[in-house]
């Protein structure tokens, strides 16, 4: 992982990114892939729910909900 | 808006050419198995496996056999070179480029996104502090909509049945010279008594369904389960779960079909298996009933408490079952879009309201019509005594026989009496059949003089009908400003159940040797967690399978029943 790469969980509030890799197992990366978190997207993470997860990033104009555990499994290039 | 025009529609999406090839030859492979062509789009199933569908794939080898195993790997080695481990991502990410250019094509986006009204109701619905109080006032209101609001509309259709309709039932056959014969008796105590018990049930149900489909209209569902999601992972659950438990407190039936908006065989499975423990609104009568008998003073606070015991017993239980049965099975991902917010349309709205209410009626009314019916004839039907059909003393009928042999079941729980135990039997059936039958068993010749009171004629009756409507309406009106300045009301005390009353407590006080208000108590605690009605299990074993229904129905009559004995051996030995 260089410098600028986080996981999405650890970018802040209004913080833009690329979206570098997807980890876990196959049908979770389906899973993402399918809701356009592709290798190379550009993502902001938007908002955080009241209890501090999940959290929802915009990718592709519309808004996408995950929870924490989930966001640490992609791999993100801060912008 | 241009409209794009495709080349041909069969061949829209075109991946790279290393792609295509593999592509071509396992839909050539694939295709010589006929039971593979006969079942799937060839294409389709191909593009599926190469992205690492397992589930498609598992279904593919057994009807296909290791030719299919072959092909797939065979196609996968040679696309290695160029992908890598990313073939899924490449295969996705070239749909999406193809998207793309359609979308290009057609749309004119801003070069940054406006602030839409969307994202600044989400700042206030979804926000730190007022996130969830807005959350819980939502369904505080759904909650109050369900009971309050819809409650002087129950009351209109019963008095309607239960007066009016019935006594034009008696007066018809009395017409015809069947004046207090057993047909009378089965058409007023039988019929008309079990379309009442379904047809009670319309305002409520139209009243929740409003309710959902606002809420899942508008998008602030996919928000209340943002929301939630935290505390129903930390349950095990997910934050989709909350919505069919806030529908269980109106109905289970509706409540385990809405678990089909949860992803996952598991969290479908374990949000239905607690659902039940969601005080439906169908034991609502019976807390009424013996909380204004035993516990006047404190009936709000009663209700209140079992509503929070059923939660409470639903998370423990939850807890169990996630170590458990589901001790193999992780919770699923959570995944969601958050859509745009959408005023919703009165169409819209009113159809889901009305197709859910009518699904409702279509699969209640015949089990509740026929529990009526049968349960009429086993109270028609003399076993002791010298009476006759249709004419026997209540505890001398067959009903009284069958609810005795169960009664010893629930001794040690403080109702081991035969009225108790044969209201909770035809409970099974239908909960809000329970308190008709505490009626019938208790008192059954206070309520036929009732029924025969005050002769009128059927103009009178008509304008009495509409009549009710209207205050019914002003009634439900007067309870909306109590909906939003969140007051809780204690339920009224029913008057013209005096008789019944004086049965009910001196039936609990025989049956738990002087401790009735603690039996009564316990007897609360059972019907609120005790087997679901026979339409929920039914809903149960539809959607999860014959053996998910036995879980539900022996799981919950066991938590039921240590739930009643730990009240009312454990308040005996606190000196209640």
């Amino acid at each position: 992982m260089s410098v600028s790469e986080v996981t999405l969980d650890q970018l802040a509030r209004n913080q833009n990114a690329v979206v570098r890799r997807i980890g876990g197992d196959r049908e979770f990366r389906r899973r993402l892939l399918a809701m356009g978190l592709v290798p190379g997207e550009q993502v902001i993470l938007t908002a955080v729910a009241p209890l501090g997860d999940p959290i929802e990033v915009t990718v592709k104009g519309y808004r996408l909900s995950l929870r924490k555990e989930e966001a640490r499994l992609v791999v993100v290039e801060r912008a | 808006m241009t409209a794009v025009t495709l080349a041909s529609p069969g061949a829209a999406v075109r991946y790279a050419p290393p792609i295509e090839t593999e592509l071509e030859r396992l839909v050539a492979a694939l295709g010589a198995i006929p039971a593979l062509a006969e079942r799937y789009p060839l294409r389709w199933l191909a593009v599926q496996l190469l992205e690492g569908d397992e589930h498609l794939l598992a279904e593919a080898e057994g009807l296909g056999g290791p030719a299919v195993t072959a092909a797939l790997a065979a196609s996968r080695e040679r696309l290695a070179p160029h992908y890598g481990e990313d073939l899924d991502v490449a295969l996705v990410d070239q749909r999406y480029r193809f998207v793309h250019t359609l979308a290009r094509q057609a749309l004119t986006r801003p070069a940054a996104p406006p602030l839409t009204l969307s994202d600044r109701i989400d700042r206030v619905v979804t926000h730190r502090w007022l996130g969830i109080p807005i959350f819980l006032a939502l369904m505080w209101v759904v909650f109050k909509l369900t009971t309050d609001v819809a409650a002087p509309f129950v009351d209109w259709v019963d008095a309607t049945l239960s007066g009016p309709v019935s006594g034009w039932a008696t007066a018809l056959l009395g017409a015809a010279g069947l004046g207090g014969s057993w047909l009378e008796s089965l058409l007023v105590d039988g019929v008309i008594a079990g379309v009442g018990g379904v047809l009670v049930f319309v305002p409520v149900l139209l009243a929740l369904y409003f309710a959902l489909a606002l809420l899942e209209d508008s998008g602030y569902m996919a928000r209340a389960a943002f929301v939630m999601d935290r505390l129903m992972h930390a349950l095990g659950l997910h934050g989709k779960s909350f919505l069919p438990m806030v529908v269980g407190f109106g109905c289970s039936v509706p409540a385990i079909y809405a678990t089909r908006t949860l992803d996952s065989r598991r969290d479908r499975i374990l949000t239905g298996l607690l659902v039940p423990f969601m005080s439906c609104s169908a034991r609502l009568p019976v807390y009424v009933l013996i909380a204004a008998i035993f516990f006047p003073a404190q009936a709000g606070l009663v209700i209140f408490g079992l509503y929070l015991t059923g939660i409470v017993v639903a998370i423990v239980i939850g807890m169990l079952l996630r170590r458990t049965l589901f001790r193999n099975q992780p919770p699923a991902p959570f995944v969601l879009e958050l859509p745009p917010y959408r005023l919703p349309t009165p169409r819209g709205v009113w159809r889901q309201m009305w197709e859910r209410t009518a699904a409702f009626l279509r699969k209640a009314t015949t089990i509740i019509l026929a529990t009526s019916i049968v349960v009429w004839l086993l109270l028609a039907l003399p076993v002791r005594g010298g009476g006759r059909f249709a004419d026997t003393p209540v505890e001398q009928s067959a009903f009284a026989a069958l609810s005795g042999a169960v009664a010893p079941v629930f001794a040690p729980l403080g109702f081991g009496g035969w009225e108790t135990s044969g209201a909770l039997l035809t409970g099974f059936v239908a909960k809000e059949v329970v308190v008709s039958t505490l009626g019938q068993t208790y008192a059954v010749a206070e309520l036929e003089e009732a029924a025969e009171a005050a002769p009128t004629n059927f103009g009178e009756d008509l304008l009495g009908i509409a009549g009710g409507l209207v205050s019914a309406t002003g009634d439900a009106l007067q309870v909306l400003p109590g909906v939003i300045g969140i007051t809780l009301e204690t339920p009224e005390e029913e008057t013209a159940l005096e008789g019944l009353a004086a049965a009910v407590r001196a039936g609990f006080e025989a049956s738990s040797g002087g401790h009735g208000a603690l039996a009564a108590l316990a007897f609360l605690v059972f019907v609120l967690l005790y087997t679901p009605c026979m339409t929920a299990v039914a809903a149960a074993r539809h959607e999860f399978g014959s053996r998910w229904m036995w879980v539900s129905i022996v799981g919950q009559f066991v938590v039921a029943w240590l739930a009643a004995l730990l009240v009312f051996q454990g308040g005996r030995l606190l000196g209640w």
